[in-house]
Formats: C-alpha cells, structure tokens, sequence
C-alpha cells in the first residue's frame, strides 16, 4: 500500500529541520535566544507569560473539574467580557498620561460625574446620542483642568488631581443627592453599547477598538512618539523643539475623556448610576497600568501591557470569586500582584531593559 | 567673507549677577574652535546663548553676516546649530530610530509614523555617517548604551539633519578613552564635510588635538582668541589657569 510508505518520509523531512536551524543559529545573537527571552525581552511580555500561564492553568482547570470550576461556562465567561472594558477605558486614558509622566486621581470621579450628568440628561429628555458626547466633553474638559492647574503652577499631578477626587465626588452629591440615577436611553443606544454581536458582549468589542486605536495611537503614531519623549526625558524632548505642555495638557485631556467613556458603557450596561460606584476605580486602572509594565516615573510601557493588566486582575477576580474565596482576598491578592510587578518594572528599568 | 556665527559685544546679567561681558568671538566654515575656561568662567551660558535659551542683555549675534536674535531652541536649530548636552540629548526608554527622528518624525498625512523609512535612514546614518562600535541594530534602547554611544547617536542625529555648526558641551568628560578618541575623529570627519565644531571643555589637551583655533574665557569674557599654529599647550594652559 502506498500510504504505508508516508510515515518514514515524514521522519526524514523532521530529521532534517533542526539540522538546518541548528546551523543557522550561530549567525545571529537573537536568533539563539530561546523564543522565551524573546519574549521577556518584547514590552509586555513577561506580563504576557504570565497571563497565559494563568489562562493555561484555569482552562485545564476548568476541563478537569467541570462542575466544580465553571471557568468556561458561557455566563462566566461573559460576565468576564461585561467587567473587563470599565476598567480597560480608565486604565487606557490613565496609562496614556502615566506614560506621559503624570498622574490622574480623580478619573474615578469624573467617571461618575459624567455618568451622572449623562443620565440626568436623558432623564430630562435629552437623546442619549447627545448626552453621551456631552458627557465625554465634561470628562475632556476636567481634564483639561486637571492639566492646566498642574502645568501652569507646576505642581505635582498627584495633589491636583487628588484634589479632583475629591472636589468631583462631592460634586456629584451636591448636582444629584447620595441617590441612584435611572438611565433609561434609546433601545438602539443600549444594544450599541452593551448587546451582543456574535455572541461577543458590545463593550468588550468596544474596549478591543480602543485598545486598538490607542496601540496605532501610541506606538504609531508621531503623538505617541511625543508622549514617550515627555515621560522619559523631558529636557531632550524640549530641546528638540517639542511642546511637552501641549503633550501632558492633551494626555491629562484623554484621561478625563476616557473616563467619561468608561461611565457610558457602565451605565449603558446597569441602566443606572451609583453616585458611589467610581470610588477607587482611579487605584485599580494605576493598579492595572504598573502590573502591565508602565513605570510609575514615566515613559515606559505598551498599550498591549496594560490591556493584558486589566485582563489579569478580572481574571484573578473572576477565579477567586469561581473558587469562593472570601471577598478580602481579592484586595490581598491584587496588592501582592501589585507590589510584585512593580519590583519587577524596577528590576528591568534598572538591567536598561524594557 | 563673513563668518557662519559671530557674537558681537554681547553682554548677559542674571539680575545683579553679570555672567557674560562684552564677548566678542566668531566660528568660521568648517572649523573646529575650542571654548575653553575655568568653571565659572561663562562657557554654560555662552552655549546657552548660541543655542537660544538665553538672550543677551546686550549685543547681537550673527548668522552668515545677518544679525539675528535667537528667542527660543528652535530658532537656533533652524540656523544649523545643534547643541549636544551631555545628560539632555536623548531618552533612554527610545529606540536609537525614535531618538534620532524625535520631533522630527517622518509621518503619513495623518501623522502616523513611517516607521521602515526612518529605520532604514537611522541604519544607514548609524554605520555611514558615525561609526560606532558595538550597536547592531537601531532598534536598541538608548538606555542600553554607553555613554560615548549616545553621543555618537546625538551626533549623528544632527549628521542627518545637516546642521552646520554643532555645540558639544563637555562632550568628553564622561567617556572612555577609546570614546573620546572616537569622539574627536568624528569632529575631524565632520569638519572635512564641511561642518564646523564647537568644543566647550576645560580639557585643554583633547581640544588640542581637534581645534583650529582657541577661546579662552576668563570672569564672563574673552582673554585670548589664537590659532593653534600660533600657540602651544602650555601657553593655554597658563591662559586658562592665570587670568
């Protein structure tokens, strides 16, 4: 039979592979790099390891132990696709200016204000195609003021935008009371942000654009270019002529935006707000942005990275609440990761390694 | 013939401080001229100076025989005039490409970069223009270089964007021996193409070995301004040392 004689040809073509990329190896030092340093060596990838060794273990979790590790039941898995964007889009717009070598404290906030003012609106008649880039344009102006406030007194973003934490907070109970607020838009508008295409949740396909543009944004683009010169070394990106003011005011600008966004698509996804739901949402999108690599001086990091940050910490969540693990041990847990990738970051920045 | 860069009786005070009086100098086409002095002596701000982040309180500059008035770095740099600090010049979480095409990137109509131009451009600058030893890609992060490395990137970088007068400040006083020799071959390389160099140092012998010409400043201005056929080392030494 001709069919039995394939076996041994197949052997001979294996054989003769590794002769070939053995001999080819010695040309070149990366080549001879195990593809794992490769990766360690890519921006995010040690994050990125470290994300499918945890996907590897719970998905072989899940086929051993189907009944008792419902990782992938269809419900986890959406309520999985559900929390991911909230907290992608404030830890989009927090590590842009992270990147840019500043803080926002008060995304949090503004993420309820803007949800709030949002709701209002639509509560008083106003179409939610309105009221959503209305919210988004108060989330880009407080920005905005957050920036110029930090640049024109040259202070630290950090106690400025503290201050926004605060001052928008009480903002939101001074415009509305400690009450919830109904949203209750056009049906277009909530199947656009939180229905279903091809079984895929409308946020997440959302926050995958995001992730996207910002990637082409930030890596491709000559703005990112700028924003990675203002963070690393802001007296050479001077020098050479580009305006760093004009970089942080429009990163402090897209964090405030994207933390408007963030509010749309929770409320879009609840059909209310919570005048207390963003508190200590600004800590997890930083949290998230130093697990994905970013340095908390400025400069370094991938939009990827912190994409692949918010993805952990809703995995770790998502098992331990699968595992029932009482709820402490989910803020013990993100801490400890914390506090590791950030000895981590440090290790790698000082080898002058990214 | 006029001179590509003159100074003309400029004076600067920082307050009640006077830190530049009356100095007077010029940088000629293609020549290499050696600012030396004591610390303190105004070499900093003269740098300053040419490369637009100070104004004279008082006098002009002139650029090709025109008088002009440099307000910011960019006007400077639109002169031909490229001013290499030491720490300032590069960041270190960029690639050697992004470095060099930092705020000057080669972008689409959207801005976005185009990125295997400006690799290829920075690959072609990195082994024709500079030769440095040890760097094999230009995809590798400043922050992996040494420090004469980086100066060859910020050289080069101003290689490409034909400048015609380079301001090194200090350029030598954190190198290895092997760098700065380095260093000063590329000045020479760059004078035969016609760029003239302006090296601030209070290392009298490596500006020896380079410069046509010497200035030595002295309290905020000129004290001696002398061809190197016309002078020895010691004599500059003793300039610098005694006034």
């Amino acid at each position: 039979m001709p069919g039995r004689f394939l076996p041994p040809k197949k052997i001979e073509c294996q054989t003769v592979t590794p002769i070939l990329a053995d001999s080819a190896a010695p040309r070149s030092r990366t080549q001879r790099q195990s593809i794992l340093k490769q990766i360690m060596g890519m921006p995010a990838g040690a994050i990125f390891l470290v994300f499918m060794a945890l996907q590897i273990v719970c998905i072989a979790g899940a086929l051993l132990y189907p009944n008792e590790f419902r990782y992938l039941s269809p419900q986890n898995l959406t309520i999985l696709m559900k929390a991911v964007p909230v907290l992608g889009c404030l830890a989009l717009g927090a590590g842009v200016l992270m990147i840019a070598g500043e803080f926002d404290l008060s995304i949090g906030s503004v993420y309820t204000f803007t949800a709030v003012l949002m709701a209002s609106l639509v509560g008083a008649g106003v179409s939610a195609f309105v009221a959503a880039p209305l919210g988004i344009l108060a989330g880009v102006l407080i920005g905005l003021l957050n920036g110029q406030i930090t640049i024109r007194f040259g202070l630290p973003s950090f106690i400025v935008t503290l201050g926004g934490l605060l001052f928008w907070r009480g903002a939101v109970l001074l415009y509305n009371g400690a009450v919830q607020v109904r949203f209750d838009p056009e049906p277009v508008f909530t199947s656009l942000f939180s229905g279903t295409l091809l079984g895929i949740n409308a946020a997440f396909i959302w926050i995958v654009l995001f992730v996207v543009g910002f990637h082409f944004l930030l890596h491709r683009h000559r703005f990112g270019n700028h924003v990675f010169a203002t963070g690393g070394n802001r007296g050479a990106a001077e020098a050479i002529g580009i305006n760093t003011n004009r970089v942080k005011l429009i990163a402090f600008a897209i964090a405030g935006g994207m933390a408007a966004v963030a509010g749309i698509l929770a409320t879009a996804r609840v059909g209310s707000v919570q005048p207390g739901q963003g508190a200590g949402l600004e800590l997890q999108a930083i949290a998230a942005c130093v697990i994905g690599g970013l340095s908390l001086r400025g400069g370094r990091g991938s939009i990827i990275g912190i994409f692949l940050g918010v993805l952990l910490i809703h995995t770790i969540t998502d098992v331990l609440l699968l595992l029932r693990a009482p709820g402490f041990y989910l803020d013990m847990f993100i801490a400890t990761l914390i506090v590791l990738a950030a000895i981590f970051n440090h290790l790698i920045e000082r080898r002058g390694v990214a | 013939m006029s001179n590509l860069l003159e100074l003309h009786n400029i004076s600067k005070s920082f307050g009640a401080l006077t830190a530049l009086r009356n100095l007077s100098f010029h940088i000629g086409e293609g020549e290499v001229v050696g600012l030396l002095g004591d610390n303190g002596a105004g070499k900093s701000t003269t740098v300053n100076l040419i490369s637009g982040i100070h104004k004279p309180t008082d006098g002009y500059l002139s650029v090709d025989g025109r008088k002009t008035l440099f307000t910011c770095r960019s006007d400077s740099a639109d002169a031909g005039i490229e001013t290499i600090y030491q720490h300032t010049a590069l960041v270190d979480s960029l690639s050697i490409t992004r470095n060099i095409f930092m705020g000057r990137e080669l972008t689409d109509r959207f801005g976005f970069l185009r990125q295997a131009e400006m690799r290829e451009i920075a690959m072609e600058v990195l082994q024709n223009a500079v030769h440095i030893s040890g760097i094999d890609s230009p995809d590798t992060l400043v922050g992996n270089l040494s420090g004469g490395q980086k100066q060859a990137v910020a050289i080069a970088r101003a290689v490409y964007f034909k400048k015609r007068v380079l301001l090194l400040d200090e350029p030598t006083s954190a190198l290895s021996v092997r760098e700065t020799e380095a260093l000063l071959n590329q000045v020479l390389k760059l004078k035969a193409e016609n760029v003239s160099s302006v090296l601030v140092t209070h290392n009298i012998y490596h500006a020896y070995q380079v410069c046509d010409r010497f200035v030595i400043m002295s309290h905020g201005t000129k004290v001696f301004d002398v061809a190197k056929a016309d002078t020895t080392i010691n004599q500059l030494t003793d300039y610098v040392v005694l006034t």
